[in-house]
């Protein structure tokens, strides 16, 4: 990073890890290196500090620490969930804006006889309760929706969802990556039967996730190897991960209240200084987290928006990223029914905790002058 | 100081222009166009000469990042495939032997990436060429790069007049050793990265192959071979897999060698003829672009018909807007579909067209 002050507004993408899981993991890598599984004592800390943290989790979450498996992140949870739930001649129930873990997953296992079936969100960026009840076959095993969409922020009716799929006696798995930590969940009142979350949306690092598997669901394991994580998930557990991970949430869900109101502060904050300036805008979405801004800027390259933005030393995001560093419009916002044009005029802001008032005078002024400028300058045709 | 976009393909040419642009005092702004996904339509995704391949972009963001620079990747993929690769396939398809490079310079370079350069605020574009802008009290034109041997005048004859003022290319004056020098000098991560290929977007060089995957068609169907006077004298795998001029694979025995005279795609046949039968002394010339202003006819100027071919000397006249080359000495295999590229005797580009079938 340059040595200025660079504005980070892209947190749905991923956080910065709080000093104090610094700390915890810094401690733990020099200190308990043993593995979990070895039976002495040097093994026996390593293995201590994972089941403190499951236990934490579990309290955090409201549910049993037998019904928390680690993984390496949201990926492979929805690749554990589905893979593992749904069998050849199944019927599989999902949304077309699911993030590419689950929307891959089904496609691949399209191809080994699942049937799938794809619910497009309505225009205000949310599913239907109604319309994945009209989907529903005899042979469906299992609905899978996200609780908070990465791209516009909405939030999902995951609790109405997971009540009709218990009544009809199928599974229901939600990608909860982007709002766990966000707000709280109690999955012991909960008929949600698998919830996937990964630590480096919530302050905590990269590498490290979850898997909520509701006691007495049967998933067929994907990875094979030593029994570790009940054999859902084997391979030596990461301790300092782990940890890291389970002191993320624990910080997250202790500021929770604070850090919600700062948030929506800021997010106020926001709207009011960019509705004072004469930037013609579109918010979506309805049902929104706060703090997450999907925003279109009428007549405006998104792209050109963000590296101009960037060149100014803040950080925001376009479409959906690839390896490359490329980008394309996004997906979600064509299934909400933008076109093509408004879609590429589009970027997310997403306020993090650490963001002050005077970041959101920067951006907002930075946004403007950008934008007054491309419009004023004449273009080569 | 201006802000300059300079185009970064993850090779050295690109990689000494960024060097170029900053000694020059300007503020760059490193871009790779991605322009084509190789396994859209097979071919060697392995190939490590691609550029848009993922270790060439990486390249380009190293090379970037060592000298300080912001870079970006765009996705110009739709583009491209609209553009160039489209017409790439329907000349193949239709007996003739398409430039993309020319088509990429004109209608993806210079237009798609200066529009680039107007949403970035940046005044200018820089591409690692090796040709010279020329600015004769604010009248510009390009002429030919110092190194005869790489020298890309010749692919840039169809870029719009009007970019000239907007366009730097720092490699005009260097030849291509001393390119690599350069990047040695500053251990640049791609100073010896291998030269690119013939045709980007072919991992695999074969041009017939990818056309029949992405047309999705077998265009290799069983053609006749014709001698000068129409009569059949063999059979060839299909007109797709021949351009004018092209001496292997006739599969006729003959005492001299045969090369081909004419493709004709409609009937799936080739005409074969001994050397001499390729000569011609004139063509018609289409999508005429001229980089100089009004010029007057009839034209005299050195002509080049390939990439890399000698400039034969040749009057381009224009009758009712139609454009044609008469050559003064008789010239090898003009190839329907090539460029035809027309220069001052000083080397200056003064425009070009696209080689039609004299009529």
């Amino acid at each position: 990073m340059n040595n200025f002050e660079y504005i980070y507004f892209d947190i749905a993408s991923t956080t910065p890890i709080h000093t104090s899981v610094l700390e915890k993991m810094h401690e733990i890598n020099k200190n308990y290196f043993g593995n979990s599984s070895s039976v002495h004592q040097v093994g026996q800390r390593a293995h201590n500090f994972i089941e403190k943290s499951r236990k934490n989790m579990a309290s955090i979450l409201g549910c049993l620490e037998s019904e928390i498996i680690f993984t390496s992140g949201g990926t492979e949870s929805n690749n554990i969930a589905l893979r593992g739930a749904l069998n050849k001649n199944d019927h599989f129930i999902t949304s077309t804006y699911e993030h590419p873990s689950i929307l891959n997953v089904a496609k691949s296992l399209e191809k080994k006889g699942i049937e799938a079936t794809y619910i497009k969100p309505n225009k205000d960026g949310l599913i239907e309760v109604e319309k994945i009840k009209n989907a529903i076959r005899k042979n469906t095993k299992l609905v899978s929706i996200m609780f908070l969409n990465n791209e516009l922020g909405t939030i999902n009716p995951v609790e109405e969802i997971a009540r009709l799929c218990t009544e009809k006696s199928i599974l229901f798995h939600t990608d909860a990556v982007q709002f766990i930590g966000k707000e709280n969940v109690n999955l012991n009142d909960s008929n949600i039967d698998m919830l996937s979350l990964g630590a480096h949306k919530f302050y905590g690092p990269k590498g490290i996730g979850a898997l909520y598997i509701k006691k007495g669901i049967d998933l067929n394991p994907i990875i094979f190897g030593g029994g570790q994580e009940s054999g859902h998930r084997p391979g030596t557990e990461s301790t300092s991960l782990i940890a890291g991970m389970s002191e993320a949430l624990k910080v997250a869900i202790k500021n929770l209240s604070s850090n919600k109101k700062h948030i929506n502060q800021l997010e106020h904050l926001f709207i009011s200084e960019l509705d004072k300036t004469n930037v013609s805008y579109t918010l979506n979405g309805k049902s929104r987290m706060n703090g997450f801004l999907n925003i279109t800027f009428h007549g405006i390259d998104g792209q050109a928006l963000l590296m101009n933005l960037d060149m100014n030393g803040i950080g925001v995001s376009f479409g959906s990223a690839c390896s490359s560093g490329s980008t394309k419009a996004s997906n979600a916002l064509l299934e909400i029914g933008l076109d093509q044009k408004s879609a590429k005029e589009t970027i997310r802001i997403s306020i993090g905790n650490f963001i002050t008032e005077k970041n959101i005078f920067s951006i907002v002024q930075s946004i403007n002058e950008i934008i007054t400028n491309q419009l004023t300058t004449k273009q080569y045709v | 100081m201006s802000k300059v976009l300079v185009a970064m393909s993850g090779g050295v040419d690109s990689s000494v222009t960024l060097l170029k642009i900053i000694e020059m005092g300007h503020q760059p702004i490193g871009i790779t166009m991605k322009l084509w996904e190789y396994k859209t339509v097979g071919g060697n995704s392995l190939q490590d000469n691609n550029c848009c391949a993922i270790e060439s972009i990486n390249n380009a963001k190293l090379v970037c990042e060592r000298l300080g620079v912001p870079h970006y990747t765009i996705d110009f993929t739709e583009d491209f495939k609209e553009k160039v690769v489209e017409n790439f396939v329907s000349e193949y398809t239709a007996g003739r032997t398409p430039n993309p490079c020319v088509r990429c310079n004109s209608y993806v370079k210079w237009d798609t990436f200066i529009k680039q350069a107007d949403k970035l605020g940046a005044e200018y574009i820089a591409t690692g060429h090796y040709a010279i802008i020329n600015n004769n009290k604010g009248v510009y034109s390009i002429k030919k790069g110092k190194d005869k041997i790489k020298d890309q005048a010749y692919v840039l004859w169809g870029i719009p007049k009007e970019t000239l003022s907007r366009t730097i290319l720092p490699l005009g004056e260097l030849t291509k050793k001393e390119v690599r020098d350069i990047a040695r000098e500053h251990q640049l991560e791609t100073a010896d990265t291998p030269e690119s290929m013939e045709i980007c977007f072919v991992a695999d060089n074969n041009y017939s192959r990818f056309i029949k995957d992405y047309t999705n068609q077998n265009q290799n169907k069983e053609g006749t071979t014709l001698d000068e006077n129409n009569n059949v004298i063999g059979e060839n795998p299909g007109y797709i897999n021949y351009t004018i001029g092209q001496r292997k694979g006739i599969g006729v025995t003959n005492p001299e060698p045969l090369y081909v005279k004419k493709i004709n795609a409609k009937e799936n046949t080739i005409t074969v003829s001994k050397k001499g039968g390729l000569l011609s002394n004139s063509c018609n010339i289409s999508n005429i672009n001229w980089l100089v202003e009004s010029p007057s006819f009839p034209l005299k100027v050195n002509c080049q018909i390939r990439y890399n071919g000698n400039v034969a000397k040749a009057n381009i006249d224009n009758n009712n807007n139609a454009i044609t080359a008469i050559f003064e000495t008789p010239q090898l295999a003009i190839t329907p579909g090539q460029s035809i590229v027309f220069f001052d005797d000083k080397e200056t580009l003064l425009g070009g067209g696209v080689i039609e079938v004299y009529d």
